[in-house]
């Protein structure tokens, strides 16, 4: 079994009239089992830089949606910069729908900044939000030629009997979408959780010299992930952070 | 007043080992030579079935600054759990022996970090250096 540890010491010889010195070390397990994690990312290293100051965006560092929530996840991150006044903002995805607290990065929550040379390391739920959904029913009268066009993938029929044009258009590999067929029916789901999804028969085009259709029917409506963990710097010139997820 | 936060994580997780190691002087945002100097240190114990504020966000005082929150479950059944959420937004759930130390943006008033408790009463300890806090007159 794998042993994880994580360490902390917090020191100060002046801070209070008796020296601080608070070290603990956990031992990461699986929620709540003695049984090492067995998970890691790496260590993963990056530079974000943006043209100008005005700019700036965020970009996610880990999206909930990859890994499985409400687990003893943990992240560490790191900002490397030495220059005092730069720091990195983390945060989740939060509530932030409206500005209405005067926050500077509405749809995110705050968790705090990262200065020059400081790190944080905390246990993260990974709560993902619903994934869209949807169907394509093969219908009516395809034949060997007729094409169906979705994510930039285009699927050739080879013969007109729809269940096996179903089952073409599953075995397709979609960049955002995974499948599933049940006879004459592709069912989509979105790999990533997203509220702005609607798709219809003007993003998924199926092209018959018949009659033959792909009718569109949403399933599922999606909603955002709740707790991606999102980075942005605090200049654009280019701040390098680091970072490492240990995971279920 | 310089306080080190430092961290050592180790696993033989991966073929090869993980060894990363790090430390940091705890300073108030954006200086080199200013060092966070007011800390409040707790130890609570957390019964299970409410969400209670652990600290609350003083936001006139540490909107954006370099606060550094640190909170360890010292619970001893590998059971017993809290979920950490900071406006009303969960960060994740600390199981015993489990700490954390992270930034603080306390961006407004309602960034409290809440802790709720379940299984079991959990001990928690807890430290929070900071850059002032707003007293309440008597």
């Amino acid at each position: 079994m794998a042993t994880t540890t994580a360490t902390i010491t917090l020191s100060s010889s002046d801070l209070l009239s008796d020296e601080l010195a608070l070290s603990t070390t956990a031992t990461l397990t699986t929620a709540g089992t003695s049984t090492g994690i067995t998970q890691a990312s790496g260590l993963s290293r990056k530079t974000l830089t943006y043209g100008s100051s005005g700019v700036i965006d965020t970009s996610v560092i880990y999206r909930a949606d990859d890994y499985t929530a409400d687990k003893a996840n943990k992240v560490y991150i790191k900002n490397t910069s030495s220059t005092a006044a730069e720091f990195f903002t983390i945060f989740l995805t939060g509530d932030r729908a409206t500005d209405v607290h005067g926050n500077a990065d509405p749809g995110l929550t705050e968790i705090g900044r990262l200065y020059a040379g400081d790190w944080m390391f905390m246990p993260w739920c990974a709560t993902s939000g619903t994934k869209e959904t949807f169907t394509v029913t093969i219908a009516n009268t395809w034949a060997a030629g007729d094409t169906f066009v979705f994510d930039g993938v285009t699927v050739v029929a080879a013969d007109s009997t729809v269940n096996n044009i179903a089952a073409q258009i599953d075995a397709a590999q979609y960049p955002n979408w995974v499948t599933s067929v049940s006879g004459a029916v592709v069912t989509f789901v979105a790999r990533y959780s997203n509220a702005g999804i609607e798709i219809d028969t003007t993003e998924a085009v199926s092209t018959t010299a018949g009659d033959g259709t792909g009718a569109v029917a949403t399933t599922v409506e999606g909603t955002r992930s709740v707790s991606d963990i999102y980075i942005k710097p605090s200049v654009h010139t280019g701040m390098t952070y680091e970072t490492m997820l240990i995971h279920e | 007043m310089a306080t080190t936060a430092s961290i050592t994580l180790a696993s033989d997780l991966l073929t090869d080992a993980i060894s990363v190691s790090d430390s940091t002087t705890c300073m108030k945002a954006g200086s080199a030579s200013d060092d966070l100097d007011q800390m409040e240190l707790g130890c609570v114990e957390i019964a299970t079935g409410t969400n209670f504020d652990l600290l609350n966000a003083d936001n006139a005082l540490n909107k954006d600054k370099a606060n550094k929150v640190y909170v360890c479950n010292d619970s001893t059944d590998e059971t017993y759990y809290v979920v950490i959420t900071i406006d009303a937004i969960v960060l994740g759930r600390l199981y015993a022996g489990d700490w954390m130390f992270i930034p603080w943006g306390a961006e407004d008033a309602t960034a409290d970090i809440e802790i709720q408790a379940y299984t079991g009463t959990n001990k928690i300890s807890y430290a929070w250096f900071h850059e002032g806090k707003t007293l309440i007159s008597a």
